[in-house]
């Protein structure tokens, strides 16, 4: 097919041959075996051309008009670029695509300069490439070490977990243990929380702490729904700023009035929190200690004299109360273990020494639950998808960010995408990480080496970035090239708040060395 | 092209958005028809439509118009008169001076005034500024020509009593018979009436009077007691003489009621066209009497309509007072010169003709009754037969379509908006990488500096030259857009100018007017005043306009004038232009004088160009009659819907047929993201629009054809690439218009006035003289189309060959990548098949004929070539053949249709020197050919000239339904000389 095809015109061009004696060059064409002149006349024989019977399904035989570029690298430019009166220098740097002339033009050999300038420029991208690779090396290294630390700090955990669970173990023996000591006890140490006032003091604490936390949280909440309310209210005004009269869309017109009316009644009302309350309110929520309010000291200060004549012990010889005291406790945790005798519940709360263990109990398993969490957390991550070699586990948080137009936009990566006006004002959340893929990419590579060439590309998709108005949440799609610095080359909002970051990072200089920098001429294009 | 891994999932849910945005959005698009007035609520509209109810529905009304045979006078082909309108309930009479003018070219001209405003014996209410007049400049904007005075038209002195005839026109067939009362016209050719004036004398002039403020209650008793006495119906109802309210504004009307209305009937005509710009079919719909009819009339109001609707009479953008009426083998029409809000009702009545001539059927007649709110009742009246005489006589009036820059009919690419200089660099490089053609690229309002126009973003648009400069690498081209309302900033050197030269639009009090725009608040450059055309004329200079170089050209929006806060988005009626006209009375033409001031100022940008003017090239949305001259026209902001592609068809031809051929839809449609099934069909479409542009909203998701995929990408490159490639047929069909008013696009009836079955044919057209038929689709997950074929020839399947036999009605395949698009026998198609970056790269490019022999065996083509952008061929730097194929002698001749050389035709040829045709394909080429082997070539001048030479050429039989073709390779004859080859 393709080889009759070409025949058609390659028939043709015989023809041109022979009716014509302008001087033409002569393109190689040892793939073909053929004298394939260069010229544009087959140029049509495309996909992208109306199918007509005389240029119906064809393709060409060679890709293209080949240029010799005596000095600098040989290349194909395609056929429709052939005698168009433009010089090619980019891809034919000895013009001799122009070898008709039209309209007067001349195209010089300029492949001395251009191969000149271009291998200059090809050794600073190789050298550059090498140690984007070095870069990366560099990069992998360290983010296996991130990754050796996290795997030490695992099986650390996993020890001090053992040893933790151990802690806990022995912490809840000592609690019963001490529980059960202080069941026995008749009359409790001072500084316990006995007598009803103690209770009632008990319970006051308890019902202000309780007080106290949930109105940290309802003002907390107040905050929160206080710039939310900002927000849309900036948002509305934003909104009544800038409608646009002149698409008179009724719904837009009675939205932008009740937001008149709305702001003129709040105007009214002076809806401006009042910084005196919420002076009040902080103090409010102060701790009580802070607050001047010590519990402890109430409750140490209370015990009754009944309750200090019951305890008699006290008036006795320490040695005589000693034995006493043995025999009686014995006598009673008998009774009380035989049902006899009800265990002591007079008492407001638990002993201190029972606080104090339960306290140390709790700590040690709040340390132990921390370091189930960090297993857990730690575990995740070393599941997480950080690319090839792991090697943007490296990267994650480091920030690059580069001017355009009146914004500067930021790349976190692993985290984050974001737009700040350079005039100042709010920063703009364009996505936050979700995942990463793989993309296939053709872009020309610009002479300096820094855009992303051909083929498959690592892109890191942002989402859900701050909604737009009359749009979507934000989002950026970042394609990475491999580039020596990590930096952002371009930005573009692709549609309505959609936007494509290309970034350079040696983070994915895999195996491009050498490979990224030869396609730089784009000589096999067509 | 991006391949995403998981791409399946996320397309999914792409669609799935979509849809669910499609789901929220549609209910929303649709037109606001509050903001817009209903003839009900446009006070003279609704007099004039009670004006007529009353005098259709009463056996005893008499029209009150009456010319008085003691003033008629004629003279050198100009008759003039008084016409007296008689005063209801009392026994004055206004008058009207009266004056019909007859053309050398057959065309004649109905003007009537009011003596009281003529003279300024008026007074205006609110101490008004504003001129007294009847507004008589229109004619100053629309009429460039063809008013040379008849000297063959004559009284004829065999008229019947109380009439006066005229007979005019070509050979003295034409004749105008004036019924003195009451007052009317019948216009006739060959002895038969085609054209009637006020023959249903609905004829209104609302002559000036003072307001009479009487007690209300008493009033109305009053007129009852004085109705009952006198004629009933003719009560006037005053209510919407003075001030009229809408929308909040209220227009103050210091002239008072001063509308003009006429009805025109055309005996035996069922079709009439034009009353451009309108979304309904092209045959124009009856607008009153139920059922499938509109109920409001015709409107035309250059008005800001957003988001407009399929079907309706509403005005849009742009107006062209013109209309045709077609009947087999006859055209005629009228152009009714009113630059003031205007209504058209259209009815059509049976009547049987002739009870005498046995034997005829029933007959339409078409009756149309036009009412505008002020001005000249001014009608300029065509009688054919042809619609290219129509068409023709109507162009030499208001001027021919302007011959366009090369660049501007080949494929645009816009968008609301490249964002930076950066953005617009790498849509030039993707189309390259991928292929595609394009000539254009376009900048929306966002590349100002705060829509400040004459100003660039700095911080978006930083190096404007550099960015020009590659696109000048590849012969493309910039358009950027500049706006009549000039931002009202402190600072901004427009509008400080603006405002010390005393240049712009005022307010009813004669201060200047302020208005809301894409800016903010805005004023209105007024470019009726000369002062205004030259001072905006120098804001383009390239050392003025800083940031523009050569390869740049404008575009101007909004310039009906969109006013975001005005009474229907538009300038008040009552604001002053220069010469205290009130806005009323021109409104219509204020955006052709806004064009008119950027065209000339594209004229010459700097010295070298004041020697050498280049041609300019505007696109505009509104319009008026005489645009045509100024450069392309678009249907506005249409959107991404099948309905808006359908509709962009018969709304181009309809643009056609009324003068004004450079015009276009936004390929993709503008609101909305089109399915790539949409996209790809209208790129198929758009290929055939005069005027291709792609173009998108700002909240719409990139659409440039690379961005497709395939197949999409590879069918809309082929629908551009055919659009290059027929490029010298699309250019010589500008040429035509530009020198004879023809359509670039031709509906059926155009083609073939002669069959009647064709007629309400406005979804297939022709390519100008080529007999190339296309019928775009425009409808979803269509495969196959119907197409018409008029007449008894050959038609041949544009890319198969496929043969058909007209006339019947054919289907023919339309898969997604098949435009249904055939050949008509008898025509020579010329063709530049090497695809190129741009249009400017193919100028030294090889030619293809392509010669599609029909049932005479002969076929003929015509060929208009110059260098594309300047006006060198004014001096003769074109070349202008025409092929001809004898089928008797089976011989191709290439001959000169040049007008005698001028100064620059040799250094022209010379250029062209090497310009050869590299091919020539014949279909339906005759069997007997079948064991030919070559031609025989013979080329005039030249070291051929002594003798021959012989070049191959391939046969191919006959394959199934697909014709025989041949094609001779490289016959290496020049384009500009004179050749034959013998087959």
């Amino acid at each position: 097919m393709k080889a009759t095809e070409a025949l058609i015109c390659l028939k043709f061009l015989a023809a041109v041959y022979a009716a014509s004696d302008a001087p033409r060059p002569r393109g190689v064409g040892p793939e073909y075996g053929s004298d394939e002149p260069g010229t544009s006349a087959c140029a049509h024989l495309s996909s992208y051309s109306p199918q007509t019977p005389d240029a119906a399904n064809a393709t060409l035989a060679l890709p293209g008009f080949y240029c010799k570029n005596k000095g600098h690298v040989p290349s194909y430019v395609p056929f429709t670029n052939v005698n168009d009166g433009v010089c090619d220098y980019e891809s034919c740097c000895d013009g001799s695509e122009e070898w008709d002339g039209v309209g007067g033009i001349k195209c010089e050999d300029r492949c001395k300069e251009i191969g000149k300038e271009w291998r200059k420029q090809d050794e600073v991208r190789q050298r550059s490439q090498t140690n984007a690779a070095k870069k990366r090396k560099e990069l992998v290294a360290e983010a296996s070490k991130i990754k050796i630390g996290i795997q030490d700090r695992l099986q650390s955990l996993t020890t001090e977990i053992e040893g933790s669970e151990l802690k806990v173990k022995q912490l809840e023996t000592e609690l019963a243990d001490v529980e059960r000591r202080e069941k026995g006890k008749v009359v409790k140490p001072a500084g316990g929380k006995g007598g009803k006032m103690g209770v009632l003091i008990g319970l006051a604490r308890d019902r202000t702490e309780e007080l106290r936390e949930h109105l940290v949280r309802v003002r907390d909440e107040r905050d929160s729904s206080r710039s939310r309310l900002q927000e849309l209210e900036s948002v509305l005004s934003t909104f009544k700023e800038e409608y646009n009269p002149n698409f008179n869309d009724e719904g837009v017109k009675r939205a932008v009035r009740a937001w008149e009316d709305y702001e003129a009644v709040a105007r009214d009302k002076g809806s401006e929190p009042k910084a005196a309350l919420d002076r009040d309110l902080e103090e409010l929520t102060k701790t009580d200690k802070e607050n001047g309010l010590d519990w402890d000291e109430y409750e140490a200060e209370e015990e009754t004299d009944t309750d200090v004549l019951y305890a008699f012990e006290n008036y006795l010889p320490p040695s005589l109360r000693g034995w006493l005291d043995h025999k009686l406790r014995d006598l009673r945790l008998m009774l009380i273990e035989g049902g006899i005798l009800a265990a002591s519940t007079d008492s407001g709360a638990e002993s201190k020494h029972v606080t104090e263990a339960r306290k140390r109990l709790k700590t040690a398993e709040k340390e132990l639950d921390g370091h189930h969490k960090d297993l857990k957390k730690h575990n995740e991550d070393l599941a997480d998808d950080f690319g090839p070699d792991d090697v943007f586990r490296a990267l994650k948080g480091t920030c690059v960010s580069t001017d355009s137009g009146e914004y500067t936009y930021e790349l976190c990566f692993l985290e984050r995408t974001t737009q700040k006006p350079k005039k100042g004002g709010g920063h703009t959340n364009m996505g936050n990480f979700v995942r990463m893929e793989r993309m296939t990419v053709d872009e020309d590579l610009p002479p300096n080496g820094k855009g992303l060439g051909s083929g498959e590309r690592i892109v890191m998709k942002h989402e859900n970035g701050q909604h737009c108005w009359n749009g979507p949440n934000r989002q950026t799609t970042v394609i990475l090239g491999c580039a020596e610095e990590n930096e952002i080359w371009k930005i573009m909002e692709e549609e309505k708040c959609i936007y494509r970051m290309e970034v350079g990072s040696p983070a994915v200089c895999e195996g491009v060395n050498g490979g990224g920098g030869k396609g730089a001429g784009g000589k096999d294009e067509l | 092209m991006y391949y995403f891994d998981g791409s399946s999932r996320r397309w999914t849910s792409l669609l799935t958005l979509f849809c669910i945005l499609c789901l929220l959005i549609t209910p929303a698009v649709s037109v606001k028809r509050e903001n817009f007035k209903t003839c009900d609520q446009s006070g003279f509209c609704k007099r004039n439509r009670a004006y007529a109810d009353t005098a259709l529905s009463e056996s005893r009304w008499q029209a009150p118009y009456a010319l008085d045979p003691s003033t008629v006078k004629f003279d050198k082909g100009v008759l003039t008169g008084t016409v007296l309108k008689k005063i209801i309930n009392t026994n004055d009479n206004v008058r009207l001076p009266l004056k019909i003018t007859f053309h050398e070219s057959g065309t004649a001209r109905v003007t009537i005034d009011e003596e009281r405003r003529q003279k300024g014996d008026i007074e205006l209410r609110h101490g008004s500024k504003a001129r007294k007049e009847r507004y008589n400049e229109a004619e100053k904007w629309a009429i460039v020509g063809g008013t040379t005075v008849s000297a063959g038209a004559a009284l004829n002195s065999d008229a019947e009593k109380g009439t006066t005839r005229i007979m005019y026109g070509p050979g003295s067939k034409f004749e105008a018979v004036i019924r003195h009362e009451p007052y009317g016209i019948e216009f006739k050719r060959e002895g038969e009436t085609q054209i009637k004036f006020n023959d249903r004398g609905l004829m209104n002039v609302e002559h000036w009077r003072a307001k009479v403020d009487k007690p209300a209650e008493e009033q109305k008793e009053g007129d009852e007691a004085v109705v009952a006495e006198s004629d009933k119906e003719a009560a006037e109802d005053e209510s919407t003489w003075w001030d009229e309210k809408f929308g909040g504004n209220t227009d103050s009307k210091p002239k008072g009621p001063e509308a003009v209305a006429l009805d025109i009937s055309f005996p035996g005509y069922q079709n009439v066209y034009g009353a451009a710009e309108h979304t309904g079919p092209l045959s124009l719909k009856e607008t009153r009497g139920g059922d499938d009819k509109y109920t409001d009339p015709y409107r035309l109001y250059n008005s800001d309509v957003f988001e407009y609707e399929m079907d309706s009479p509403m005005t849009l953008y742009g107006s062209i007072p013109f209309m045709q009426a077609q009947k087999k083998n006859s055209n005629v029409g009228v152009f009714w010169l009113n630059a003031a809000e205007t209504w058209i009702d259209i009815t059509k009545s049976t009547t049987s003709a002739n009870p005498l001539s046995l034997g005829i059927g029933s007959e339409v007649t078409t009756q149309t009754h036009w009412i505008s709110e002020a001005g000249l009742l001014d009608v300029f009246v065509f009688l054919g037969p042809t619609p290219q005489d129509v068409i023709g006589a109507y162009g030499e009036l208001t001027g021919y379509s302007q011959l366009p820059q090369q660049f501007s009919i080949a494929y645009h690419q816009c968008r609301w908006n490249y964002v930076t200089d950066e953005d617009v660099k790498d849509v030039d490089r993707k189309f390259d990488k991928h292929r595609i053609p394009y000539d254009v690229i376009w900048l929306d309002i966002e590349y100002t500096d705060g829509k400040k126009y004459f100003t660039w973003d700095p911080m978006t648009f930083g190096d404007p030259i550099g960015m020009q400069k590659q696109l000048d690498d590849h012969e493309r081209k910039l358009v950027a857009i500049i706006d009549p309302h000039i931002k009202n900033e402190g600072g901004y050197h427009v509008v400080d100018e603006l405002k010390s030269k005393d240049l712009a639009i005022k307010n009813k009090d004669g201060n200047i007017y302020e208005g809301w725009c894409w800016p903010g608040s805005s004023h209105w450059v007024d470019c009726f005043s000369p002062k205004a055309r030259d001072w905006w004329k120098g804001l383009f200079r390239y050392d003025k306009f800083k940031g523009t170089g050569k390869n740049s050209f404008i575009w101007n929006d909004m310039n009906e004038p969109s006013v975001f806060n005005g009474p229907e988005t538009t300038s008040p009626k009552d604001n002053l232009h220069y010469g205290d006209w009130e806005h009323r009375d021109l409104h219509n033409i204020n955006g052709m004088t806004f064009v008119n001031a950027t065209y000339e100022a594209l004229l010459a940008r700097d010295k070298d160009e004041d020697k050498h003017p280049v041609r300019p090239f505007v696109l505009t949305r509104s319009f008026y009659s005489g645009s045509q001259r100024l450069g392309a026209m678009w249907t506005g902001d249409n959107q991404a819907a099948w309905p808006h592609l359908e509709a962009s068809i018969p709304m181009i031809l309809s643009m056609g047929i009324s003068g004004y051929p450079f015009a276009g839809a936004d390929v993709g449609g503008f609101f909305g993201n089109p399915s790539k099934e949409l996209l790809a069909r209208w790129y198929q479409a758009g290929a055939f629009y005069p005027f291709m542009r792609g173009h998108a909203h700002i909240d719409t998701r990139r659409r440039e054809p690379y961005l497709a995929g395939e197949p999409y990408t590879q069918i809309i490159a082929q629908a551009i690439r055919l659009r290059y490639s027929l490029l010298p047929a699309w250019y010589t069909a500008f040429h035509e218009a530009s020198t004879t008013g023809a359509p670039i696009v031709r509906p059926n009836y155009y083609v073939h006035p002669g069959d009647e079955k064709g007629f309400g044919i406005d979804d297939q057209f022709y390519l100008g003289s080529y007999g190339l038929l296309a019928k775009p689709v425009t409808r979803e997950g269509q495969e196959g189309q119907d197409m018409y074929l008029a007449d008894k020839e050959k038609y041949y399947d544009y890319f198969d060959y496929w043969m058909y036999e007209g006339p019947t009605t054919v289907t023919v395949a339309a898969p997604l990548d098949t435009i249904p698009f055939l050949m008509r026998g008898g025509h020579i198609i010329p063709r530049r098949d090497r695809p190129r970056r741009s249009s400017g790269l193919m100028k030294f490019d090889p030619l293809t004929l392509v010669v599609v022999i029909g049932n005479s065996g002969d076929a003929e083509g015509t060929l208009y070539l110059d260098d594309g952008e300047s006006f060198n061929y004014k001096e003769g730097a074109y070349i202008h053949r025409r092929f001809s194929y004898q089928g008797a002698t089976s011989t191709l001749t290439s001959e000169d249709l040049a007008a005698l050389p001028g100064k620059k035709t040799n250094e022209y040829l010379k250029q062209m020197e090497k310009v050869r045709v590299e091919k020539v394909i014949v279909v339906g080429a005759p069997q007997t050919w079948a064991g030919k082997t070559e031609v025989e070539i013979s080329e005039e001048g030249g070291k051929s000239s002594s003798g021959t030479k012989k070049v191959p050429l391939e046969f191919h039989g006959q394959e199934g339904g697909k014709a025989a073709w041949a094609v001779v390779r490289d016959p290496g004859v020049q384009i500009g000389s004179g050749w034959k080859i013998a087959f």
